[in-house]
């Protein structure tokens, strides 16, 4: 808008200058003050220099021969900060996004170490881990041949005891009945495992449903077995 | 110099799909060269400071230790 | 650019005012103010700004004289840490753990920093498990509802001394000892507080009373405080072989504060040793597409000559 204004301000003299010259050309009529000059030469052109690139600092160069290489330079520039530009965006981002996982405490408890050698054998013990109860069994070579030989089709939520137990030794289960969350006691009930007493669920040593209302097995949470006899939950 | 960046921009730079393409892969290599420099700068200047510069000195069972500091 | 503008400002008062020539002189004549205005905002702004310095220096100098209060500022120490980009000496934090399990921990506690936050600052995994399970925890209920001890994990914080702050004033002369997790960033000076507090006990200066049960140091506000001066020398050894001079415990006790109050500094310093490298290379970046777009605009000449 500045540029537009300002250029047909300096026009208009001259464009009026000309119709006039134009129309009165054979009247020969050109007031002497009218005088119209077309070659500018009482116009300093400034150096441009400083805004000039090497490659065509000589106003003789040919600009042709070397655009490539200065579009390219600046292409590269424009390039670099949309890179740093991406990756700057990228920090913020994971920065704001990360803020919503759990928090470091929250991590802390959501693993716990258990020392195996502590539970006897033919044992259920009982752990919390995240706000629920957690039975560990140590089961006998006896048991570990009754869930063995159990007939997988005969179950409700037919699971086989090889699936259910990483190592046949030990059971890891969330102490939570499956019909309406209540906590089973430990060797109790038809089968020798769990039994619910609130509405009479049977679960055997494998923690899988026999008998009464709930309708799967105890469920199983992650858990790897560490070195030295250690059983990390979580 | 002018060749290779008249080439860059010959088949680079002057189609934009490439251009963007280019700019995303340059932010994966910026990436992890902006950080390891960067990582790096900041441990030359902490040298000896952070733990992972005295970490080895203190292995299953802390013991005397000989690493002299201040 | 100042050509482009006062042409342009010429040229629309041109338009509006008349098609005549209107001269451009002649109009910044009218647009800008009178000179003898000028002078006189001139003398009232300077007016004003010696009057106000006077006045600053004046309550500056008779704040100086004033005896307000018998605390001794701390100095400025030359930690390890100042530096914009200087990163905590984690050597000292360790050694600073050590003092505050051997000596501060009989009374303060640090409520707010768990075992785990030990790993990779000061300890490695096993060895903060375990300093984890050389105390013991309450916890419970079990299953007969009762509470129990058992061995501390990663995941537990740091013991209380006393059972609550009740017990803590009781067992100290009604001086409750201040929770230092974050004691660092509570105190005026921070570190150089904690390190002036406890290697500046001395005798009271002739006049001043300390009461029964109290002790003197300059560095606290009053000047008496409940603390006995808890570090001498070799009241401790650390695993490191450092001789344990009571000012090398303060030094090490006082970075592992500071680590305890901020744990983010390593980090956050990092992240700002990126960010000016990352702002410099933008803005150098900025800086030349900036030059490349406006040098159209710069290397244009508008000239406005008016007719005679």
């Amino acid at each position: 808008m500045l540029s537009y204004i300002g250029r047909s301000c300096q026009l208009a003299p001259a464009l009026k200058g000309s119709t006039q010259a134009v129309a009165n050309g054979l009247k020969n009529v050109i007031p002497a003050s009218s005088q119209v000059r077309y070659a500018h030469t009482d116009v300093q052109v400034p150096d441009f220099g400083a805004y000039r690139r090497n490659d065509v600092q000589d106003p003789r160069a040919k600009s042709g021969d070397t655009a490539a290489s200065r579009l390219a330079f600046t292409y590269m520039m424009v390039g670099g900060g949309t890179v740093s530009g991406i990756y700057a965006a990228k920090s913020i981002v994971t920065e704001f996004v990360s803020s919503m996982s759990a928090s470091a405490d929250v991590l802390a408890l959501a693993k716990i170490e258990i020392k195996t050698d502590e539970i006897p054998e033919g044992k259920s013990v009982t752990f919390k881990w995240r706000g629920k109860p957690l039975f560990i069994r140590h089961r006998t070579e006896e048991e570990i041949a009754k869930e063995g030989a159990v007939d997988v089709g005969s179950l409700r939520d037919p699971q086989a005891d090889a699936e259910r137990c990483e190592n046949p030794k030990w059971l890891v289960v969330i102490g939570v009945c499956t019909h309406l969350g209540c906590v089973p006691i430990a060797d109790a009930g038809d089968y020798g495992g769990y039994y619910c007493p609130c509405h009479g669920s049977h679960y055997d040593t494998a923690g899988r449903i026999r008998k009464g209302p709930a309708p799967l097995n105890l469920e199983i949470p992650p858990y790897v077995f560490a070195e030295d006899g250690l059983l990390i939950v979580g | 110099m002018a060749g290779v960046i008249g080439k860059l921009y010959q088949n680079v730079f002057r189609r934009t799909s490439s251009f963007v393409l280019a700019a995303i892969f340059g932010a994966f290599m910026f990436e992890r060269g902006f950080d390891m420099v960067s990582d790096g700068v900041f441990e030359n200047i902490n040298q000896g400071k952070l733990w992972k510069h005295i970490k080895h000195s203190y292995g299953q069972q802390e013991e005397g230790g000989d690493e002299e500091e201040e | 650019m100042a050509t482009v503008g006062r042409v342009s400002r010429g040229a629309t008062t041109f338009l509006k005012v008349s098609p005549s020539a209107v001269s451009l002189q002649s109009v910044a004549n009218v647009s800008t103010l009178k000179n003898g205005l000028n002078g006189k905002k001139t003398f009232l702004g300077l007016l004003g700004v010696v009057g106000g310095g006077a006045a600053g220096l004046a309550f500056a100098l008779n704040e100086s004289v004033k005896a307000s209060d018998l605390t001794l500022h701390t100095s400025n120490f030359p930690w390890s840490h100042n530096g914009y980009f200087s990163s905590l000496d984690h050597a000292s934090i360790r050694r600073g753990y050590e003092v505050y399990k051997n000596v501060c921990a009989a009374c303060h506690s640090m409520k707010y920093i768990a075992f785990r936050n030990l790993i990779g600052v000061s300890h490695t995994e096993s060895e903060a498990k375990a300093e984890a399970e050389a105390i013991q925890v309450k916890d419970g209920p079990d299953e007969e509802g009762n509470m129990f001890e058992r061995p501390g994990k990663l995941s537990d914080y740091f013991p209380n001394p006393y059972t609550n702050d009740e017990a803590a004033r009781s067992a100290n002369n009604g001086a409750l000892p201040p929770d230092l997790s974050y004691i660092t960033s509570a105190r005026h000076g921070g570190e150089n507080y904690i390190f002036s507090l406890l290697t500046g006990y001395c005798d009271p200066p002739a006049g001043v009373q300390v009461r029964e049960g109290l002790y003197y140091n300059p560095y606290f506000p009053g000047g008496a405080i409940g603390m006995a001066q808890a570090l001498y020398n070799e009241v401790m050894e650390y695993s490191d072989g450092t001789p344990a001079t009571s000012s090398q415990m303060a030094k090490d006790v006082a970075t592992f504060l500071k680590w305890a109050s901020e744990p983010e500094h390593d980090q956050r310093k990092r992240m700002a040793l990126k960010a000016l490298m990352m702002f410099s290379l933008l803005f150098a970046i900025t800086y030349y597409i900036k030059r490349h777009k406006w040098s159209v605009l710069k290397s244009r000449k508008i000239a406005y000559k008016p007719v005679k």
